[in-house]
């Protein structure tokens, strides 16, 4: 049962509008999101030329535009209408299904020891947790290609790292609170690193350059 | 290959290839990028003859020193770094400059009050490879401008254009200036509380932070985000898109203004939003510099938009 949504479009400054579906994480709310979001590009793609492409949150998406070509009002208006035309009671849309291999533990992923202990698992166990369950993308950021994936199970729901790391390998594999992630790119980073994986998440000479795309599902496999 | 203009013998404290922005990356997590002050990128480029969001060299606080690999001309606006050629002539910020091969132009610290960010133009703009449609550098992605990293020493920096199309000259002010932000209410002011929106406007601030493209602190009186209702009264959001200009409230109740390199989602209240045409004043704040705010409609704010366009494309032939 999905509590009632209270649905907000606000200015988010003079050039975009957000539009908030609802205040937490939930697979429900952020599928229709992304068809919120596929719903903009379509009629960016019918040609509407001050449309940006949307930006998916969690709950919400933000929809920029260029107010010298798009009357604000009218889109608010549209949108408004989208939001009230997306069906109620949807099963989540089966997105492509990319396989990553994972390498877990030991020097491939430096937190998986310390994860275990604290959540009182073997380490085999957090393993088979972690894979045993098929996660969506709920949305990109962070980092070019970072995917935010979900649902991670319960039993494995940590806080982040105190203090963070100020580098993280590419392909470091990692999970925080209900989230799990692949760092595309070496960067800071702040969850727990339970392995890595060879797999290219950001490729600026790949059409698209994100390996995992909103919507998409995820299963991670050992390797 | 265009042949190499300048070599970098210091590059200075942040020096990065800057041009025009990747709006249609950020649902990929690609932060919108491109310099920082706009309008100062594009009166060097003016002063050449290019185009106003043409690439040029975008240097923070402590500028780089170049030497001329052939005769070229180049243009500088922003920030005033007093430029120094090694004969000891200085180049003011918004100005055109020639240099014979062999010499070279020294950039110091940013003068204070004068800006944080310096614009070096060259003609046609700087040849890199354009990477998701622009050829800013992305730090974050690694990717854009010279390999997706600030320039280093021993870098070759190539124009697109074997000359300039014109070398301009420029008697006006050489950066947007100003120390006073134009904002529009952000989406929480309800849950936040109004209090804090209230105490926004009526607080000067100062600019504190490490001279990143990610973000600025506000220093000044902490503001309670405790007299809303709903989680952001208790400092965090679920995670939304994020956006240049965006003012955030974390939790211990000094404002940040994200810049444009800052990511595509984040997980704080947003109290205000800079508006669209003064994005390059804030580009241009410096630590210690103050800052006030003035709340403005929807409507004033798309009106300054459509005049501060008017008015950087109207440098090419105000120049």
């Amino acid at each position: 049962v999905t509590a009632p949504i209270a649905v907000a479009i606000e200015p988010f400054g003079e050039r975009a509008w957000l539009v908030t579906l609802g205040r937490h994480i939930d697979p429900v709310l952020n599928v229709r999101v992304h068809q919120l979001a596929e719903l903009v590009n379509a009629r960016r793609a019918a040609g509407e030329g001050g449309l940006g492409a949307p930006v998916a949150g969690y709950a919400s998406l933000l929809v920029p535009f260029d107010p010298s070509i798009t009357d604000a009002d009218e889109l608010a208006g549209w949108l408004a209408g989208a939001v009230d035309g997306l069906p109620e009671d949807m099963a989540p849309e089966l997105g492509r299904l990319v396989e990553i291999t994972v390498r877990y533990g030991g020097s491939q992923g430096p937190d998986l020891s310390d994860v275990a202990e604290w959540l009182e698992l073997s380490e085999a166990e957090v393993v088979r947790l972690h894979q045993s369950v098929e996660y969506r993308v709920y949305m990109l950021g962070f980092s070019p290609g970072f995917a935010y994936l979900g649902l991670l199970p319960a039993r494995l729901e940590l806080p982040r790292r105190e203090t963070p790391r100020s580098r993280v390998p590419a392909g470091s594999v990692a999970i925080a609170a209900r989230q799990t992630a692949v760092y595309p790119l070496a960067t800071p980073g702040g969850w727990h690193l339970i392995g890595r994986t060879d797999a290219v998440l950001w490729d600026t000479a790949r059409q698209p350059p994100a390996l995992l795309a909103p919507g998409a599902r995820v299963r991670f496999v050992a390797g | 290959l265009s042949p190499a203009l300048l070599e970098v013998l210091e590059p200075g404290l942040l020096s990065t290839v800057q041009g025009s922005s990747r709006d249609d990356w950020q649902s990929l997590g690609v932060p919108r990028g491109g310099a920082c002050d706009r309008w100062s990128l594009a009166l060097a480029n003016a002063l050449l003859g290019n185009e106003p969001d043409a690439a040029g060299i975008e240097m923070t606080m402590i500028g780089a020193t170049l030497r001329a690999s052939t005769d070229c001309v180049l243009a500088l606006a922003g920030a005033e770094m007093d430029a120094r050629l090694d004969d000891g002539l200085t180049v003011p910020s918004g100005s055109a400059l020639r240099l014979s091969a062999g010499q070279s132009v020294r950039f110091g610290a940013a003068l204070e009050g004068s800006g944080a960010r310096a614009y070096l133009a060259l003609p046609g703009g700087v040849d890199v490879p354009d990477v998701l449609g622009s050829p800013s550098t992305c730090l974050v992605g690694g990717f854009g401008g010279l390999d997706g990293r600030p320039l280093r020493v021993g870098d070759a920096i190539r124009g697109r254009a074997g000359r300039a199309a014109r070398l301009g000259h420029w008697d006006g002010r050489c950066s947007p200036g100003g120390g006073s932000l134009r904002i529009v209410r952000g989406p929480h002011v309800e849950s936040v509380g109004e209090p804090a929106w209230r105490a926004l406007l009526a607080s000067r601030w100062l600019a504190s932070g490490r001279g990143d493209r990610q973000g600025l602190r506000l220093d000044g009186p902490a503001l309670a985000a405790g007299a809303g209702t709903g989680s952001a009264a208790r400092g965090t959001i679920v995670s939304q898109p994020m956006a240049w200009g965006a003012i955030q409230l974390p939790p211990d109740g000094q404002p940040v203004a994200l810049l444009a390199d800052c990511p595509t989602v984040g997980g704080y209240p947003v109290l205000a939003v800079v508006i669209e045409a003064d994005l390059p004043v804030l580009g241009q704040l410096a630590a210690g510099d103050p800052v006030t705010f003035v709340s403005v409609s929807l409507a004033e704010a798309r009106t300054a938009l459509a005049l501060a366009r008017r008015e950087m494309t109207g440098l090419r032939n105000a120049v």
